[in-house]
């Protein structure tokens, strides 16, 4: 990044002889610079900075949309705290995140090492690693959940036919629905997370290779003590983008089983929205609110302690 | 969005070294060729036999993976959409068994009106890529290039937005679009629901602001002394020069607009606004098997070849896109 | 920002006034279409169709919309499809975007009426021809408790046992002699999974609420009830009664001794439909009138339909079936003059047909045109008379074979209906929905510890009404 003179470094003299007034605030070009600062002020204060400040609020409100907001208290946080269904989403979203990590993040690193080794038709394996990536996500989750279906001809029940294993229930099945899930976001998204990887691996250097091999490194080692601690940077932050990112999930549960069978797909953020929007005739907006801040706060806490780990292990 | 993503430096591949006999282009040698692609393997790691056979297995093998898993998918969808319900429901991996159905094409078109809940989602997208471009420029140049004394607790403000989950946002948001201030009634059931909120992206103003932030200042100072206006400033310099960090972020913008389900769902009630992921899930249960997977199929082929066209575009900035959904 | 030249004031103001007003303007514009008067006309926005109605559907509609414009010229209609939810009520009320007329079910009628979110019909309801037929339990749904009326209900139904008459033959049952009992559903769907591959004998419903209602409809028909209401008034949640614990114990058996209800279990209410019209499902719980559904929007063929009661245990007083039905309601913002326009709408839509033989038979005409349902099952909106007046009306036009209504026609005058569970209805069939999950995808679901977590949630949110 080259940079830059700042602007702003007016010599002492003119500096004193500047007042503080409209006239020459505007001559001075504020206004137009307020001017464009306007779409910026009007769009992140009615829809990002308003909002969140209200989501404060009304956390600690009861609203129904009739009449005016009641001030409660830490009544919507206790009454998260004390619905059984609340530790049922923790579990479930911690669950998810769980198998995601697991089946998500080393499968697209290695499918990334192999690939960067492709000689010829490099671009083949990128374009069919990214292909599910190109598809409406929406449309993706109904398309496995037509896979997914549970009788002896469903798409996959019928390949399992062909080795001879039993038909599964997938998302029939509290045991086996949770996997199935994860199992549709990960092959939905492993081609961006490759594609990083890939881009990534090309800025290490070769000299590092050399030495490496100098040393007499064999493939294992030049793995191990080369490209991974130069992946470090990228592969810390997709670890932790990976966390946030399906702490939140909600297409997936929402579109395959509503939090079903049992409950057992309900993550935090379906909760949220069946707390705000699936009670009838009016939603819990305060809890609604109370539990989304409590992610966002977890989330927060989360990320920092996690810089923090990170930071002292990139130093050693 | 929470995203810390960095910034991506686009990769110039060297110059071939030349071959040094004169009047002759530098082809591509082998060893020159190994030594840009080279990543793990070396050159003498090729020549070893058994290096080679297993690589070249395992790139097979991961070849077959990648189209059974990546390609397969996408092949019974098209294949589906015009196959008879019966045969996709009694025998799914059969191969026309009784025939084709093109009438399922015809009725995903007429009947589904698949048609329309395309274009709605290309006049949402649009109009969210316009609202963030707008933002991001407007913003970026007004905090990097003219900066105000207050700039840096605007920043400030707007990178901390960066730090809160989308989630918080859902409730508030929409009771904002139901009773917007200044304007007399909701904006439910209008695209403008969906366009302005999506202008709140810290991530836009960033990157668009470090981007100007890199552009030298001496061609703001020329400008300026040669009488350049503040608009034309942005509008005439600083604009053109920016083409790149425009496309990265309208890929970003359009990305996440095209796959956006939560929010239209909750604030497009009204059918004939409503983009293809919000229509789509709403008329599985009403509409024939097959009928359903040839407007799945429409709604897939289309971004299937604008992403093999712009195949470049979408490998370099899509990829930090798919990190962000996760 | 050292700037040479001295900026034009005015025009950089004048320049963000305008952006400013501009983006105003431009956003107060575009306001949703919602009535008034205009050119002396009245503007209604009617929603009388589900999402994804069929062409066929909306052409029926179509033609009924340009019949009450010829008679009634100072109104003009506007159909939409439409599908009212709880949940998004409040919203859409508040952010005025609801239609001119809508229908809610009967369970939310009431409430909704007297929580002041529906408009006062009673003066204009008063002036229909048929103000005075009603049967008093069925208008009950509709009038708050100030008296006053503020919905018109419409298409009453029963729960009932919708089947597949053909699926019924290739298994070698008699289409004519559907199951009585629950012993012979369980039976019937046996036979049928094992005679015919790949259906499912008999479902229910289990997500979206719909399980807990369907749980509740069977519990009702063993004479059990899921809340009791003490004569002080306060309800008692008491989901783990003997006769739930009876209707779970037998989904149980059919799932998992028997296997005769497929292997997909969650269904929603128009998930179920589809499933039972693409012929995945032999016997289901619903409606008695979701033929119309079926049609409307499942393109099914009604000769394979055949409907039967819901067995209800006569040996126990308690016992009755569950009933339910739509109600036509109007805007709470609308003006006097849409207020009146609507009732005529309502009246001319949903009633005449009922009591007047020509509309009746203009109805049954454009629906049977229309491919849509002329002789669902419902019940009386009035009083038997009057509905047998009607059946013989639109009998000419029937499209659905008397025959394959016959069982259900038959039977559910002897079956009596009882009211769905008062308080928190919604709230402890969402409940319930999880615990019909759990016994039909669980072989050792825990069925009084789910059972008593209901009672427990449900509770305390009655309890927290009674504190306000």
């Amino acid at each position: 990044m080259t940079t830059s003179t700042d602007v702003r470094a007016t010599p002492a003299p003119e500096r004193q002889k500047r007042r503080h007034n409209p006239i020459t605030w505007v001559q001075r070009g504020g206004l137009t610079t307020l001017l464009f600062l306007l779409p910026l002020l009007i769009i992140f204060g009615v829809f990002s900075w308003s909002p969140i400040v209200q989501a404060v609020i009304m956390s600690f409100q009861k609203t129904n949309l009739v009449t005016p907001p009641i001030f409660v208290g830490w009544d919507n946080f206790v009454a998260v705290f004390n619905d059984p269904l609340f530790w049922t989403a923790v579990r479930n979203t911690a669950y998810f995140a769980f198998l995601a990590i697991l089946i998500g993040y080393p499968v697209p690193l290695v499918v990334a090492v192999l690939m960067s080794e492709v000689r010829r038709f490099k671009g083949l394996f990128s374009v069919l690693a990214y292909l599910p990536v190109v598809i409406l996500p929406v449309v993706s989750v109904l398309l496995w959940k037509i896979f997914y279906d549970a009788g002896p001809t469903g798409v996959f029940n019928t390949i399992l036919g062909w080795f001879h294993i039993p038909p599964q229930p997938w998302i029939q099945d509290a045991a086996t629905a949770m996997p199935s899930l994860v199992l549709q976001a990960t092959w939905a998204g492993a081609g961006g997370t490759i594609i990083i990887y890939l881009a990534a691996m090309t800025s290490v250097a070769p000299e590092l290779y050399d030495a490496a091999e100098v040393d007499g490194a064999s493939l294992w080692a030049k793995i191990w003590h080369v490209t991974l601690p130069q992946l470090r940077g990228i592969l810390f932050i997709t670890f932790i983008l990976q966390i946030i990112a399906t702490a939140q999930v909600f297409l997936q549960p929402y579109l395959f089983t509503g939090g079903g069978p049992a409950n057992s797909t309900t993550t935090i953020l379906l909760l949220i929205y069946q707390y705000a929007f699936t009670n009838s005739l009016g939603g819990a907006y305060g809890e609604a609110t109370a539990l989304s801040l409590m992610l966002a706060v977890f989330l927060a806490v989360l990320s920092i302690v996690y810089f923090r780990l990170t930071a002292r292990w990139s130093d050693q | 969005m929470t995203t810390t993503v960095p910034a991506q430096e686009v990769q110039v591949t060297e110059p071939l070294p030349d071959s040094g006999v004169p009047g002759k282009r530098p082809r591509r040698r082998p060893r020159a060729a190994e030594a840009e692609d080279r990543h793990i393997l070396s050159a003498a790691d090729w020549r070893r036999p058994r290096v080679r056979i297993t690589t070249n297995v395992l790139h097979v093998i991961l070849l077959i993976l990648l189209v059974l898993v990546g390609l397969f998918p996408l092949l019974w969808l098209f294949k589906s959409g015009i196959t008879p319900t019966q045969d996709t429901l009694t025998n799914p991996l059969a191969l026309f068994p009784n025939g084709v159905a093109w009438d399922n094409v015809a009725k995903a078109w007429n009947d589904v009106h698949i048609g329309d809940f395309f274009f709605n989602t290309i006049a949402m997208a649009a109009g969210e890529w316009a609202v963030q471009l707008i933002v991001a420029t407007t913003a970026g140049f007004a905090l990097s290039v003219l900066r105000p004394k207050y700039g840096r607790y605007l920043a400030g403000l707007v990178l901390a937005t960066l730090f809160v989950p989308a989630v918080v946002l859902l409730v508030p948001l929409y009771l904002t679009i139901l009773h917007p201030p200044l304007i007399g009634h909701s904006l439910i059931n209008t695209f403008w629901a969906v366009w302005l909120p999506a202008g709140a992206s810290a991530f836009n103003v960033l990157l668009v602001m470090r981007f100007f932030d890199s552009l030298p200042r001496e061609i703001f100072e020329a400008a300026r002394t040669d009488g350049a206006g503040t608009f034309r400033l942005f509008w005439s310099i600083v604009l053109p020069m920016s083409k790149p960090i425009l496309g990265v972020v309208s890929v970003f913008a359009i990305n996440a607009a095209w796959a956006d389900f939560l929010w239209p769902n909750l604030v497009l009630a009204d059918i004939h606004i409503q983009p293809l992921s919000v229509r789509l899930p709403q008329i599985q249960s009403s509409t024939d098997l097959g009928v359903y997977l040839a407007a799945l199929s429409i709604a897939t082929l289309i971004p299937v070849v604008i992403f093999l066209i712009f195949q470049r575009t979408f490998l370099r900035g899509g990829g930090l896109g798919g990190a962000v959904k996760g | 920002m050292k700037s040479v030249k001295p900026r034009r004031l005015g025009s950089k103001v004048v320049a963000l006034g305008l952006v400013t007003a501009a983006s105003v303007a431009m956003l107060s514009a575009c306001s949703s279409d919602n009535g008034g008067s205009s050119d002396g006309k009245v503007n209604l926005v009617v929603a009388p169709v589900l999402p994804g109605a069929t062409e066929d559907a909306l052409t029926t509609l179509a033609t009924r919309v340009k019949e009450f414009e010829k008679k009634n010229p100072d109104i003009h209609v506007k159909a939409i499809e439409y599908q009212w939810t709880a949940s998004t009520f409040a919203a859409e009320l508040a952010g005025g975007t609801l239609p001119d007329v809508f229908n809610v079910p009967f369970t939310d009628s009431k409430t909704l009426a007297n929580n002041g979110q529906l408009a006062d019909i009673t003066t204009p309801f008063k002036q229909t021809s048929t103000a005075d037929k009603w049967n008093k339990t069925v208008l009950n749904v509709a009038t708050g408790d100030n008296g006053k009326v503020y919905g018109i209900p419409w298409g009453p139904y029963a729960m009932a046992l919708s089947y597949n008459r053909d699926i019924f033959k290739q298994a070698g049952l008699d289409p004519d002699k559907p199951p009585t009992t629950l012993d012979e559903i369980q039976a019937d769907a046996k036979t049928i999974s094992e005679k015919v591959p790949g259906v499912a004998g008999y479902m229910q419903m289990t997500k979206d609420s719909t399980g807990g209602w369907n749980l509740a409809t069977a519990t009702q028909a063993l004479g059990g009830r899921l809340e009791t209401t003490g004569s002080d008034g306060k309800v008692t949640v008491k989901t783990d009664n003997d006769q739930t614990k009876q209707a779970l114990s037998w989904l149980q058996k059919m799932r998992w001794q028997d296997n005769s209800m497929g292997s997909n279990f969650l269904w929603d209410w128009s998930g179920i439909n589809q499933g039972f019209a693409s012929g995945k499902i032999a016997m289901y719980m619903s409606g008695s009138d979701v033929v119309g559904s079926l049609m409307q929007a499942n393109g099914f063929d009604q000769s394979k339909y055949g409907v039967t009661t819901f067995p209800v245990d006569s040996s126990n007083s308690k016992a009755g079936i569950l009933s339910g039905g739509n109600v036509d309601v109007v805007n709470v913002k609308d003006t006097p003059e849409q207020i009146a326009a609507a009732v005529k709408w309502i009246d001319f839509y949903r009633t005449q047909p009922q009591v007047n033989e020509s509309d009746a038979v203009t109805l049954a005409k454009s629906n049977q045109a229309g491919k849509q349902a002329v002789n669902a099952p419902t019940l009386p909106l009035f009083d038997k008379a009057t509905w047998q007046q009607y059946q013989t009306w639109i009998k000419p036009y029937a499209n659905i074979p008397a025959d394959n209504l016959k069982p259900f026609n038959d039977g559910i005058f002897s079956q009596t209906i009882v009211p769905e569970p008062p308080a928190h209805t919604q709230d402890l069939y969402a409940a319930l929905d999880a615990v019909v999950q759990a016994v039909l995808t669980d072989k050792n679901a825990d069925v009084d510890t789910l059972l008593k977590g209901v009672d427990t949630k449900v509770q305390a949110l009655i309890d927290a009404d009674a504190k306000k």
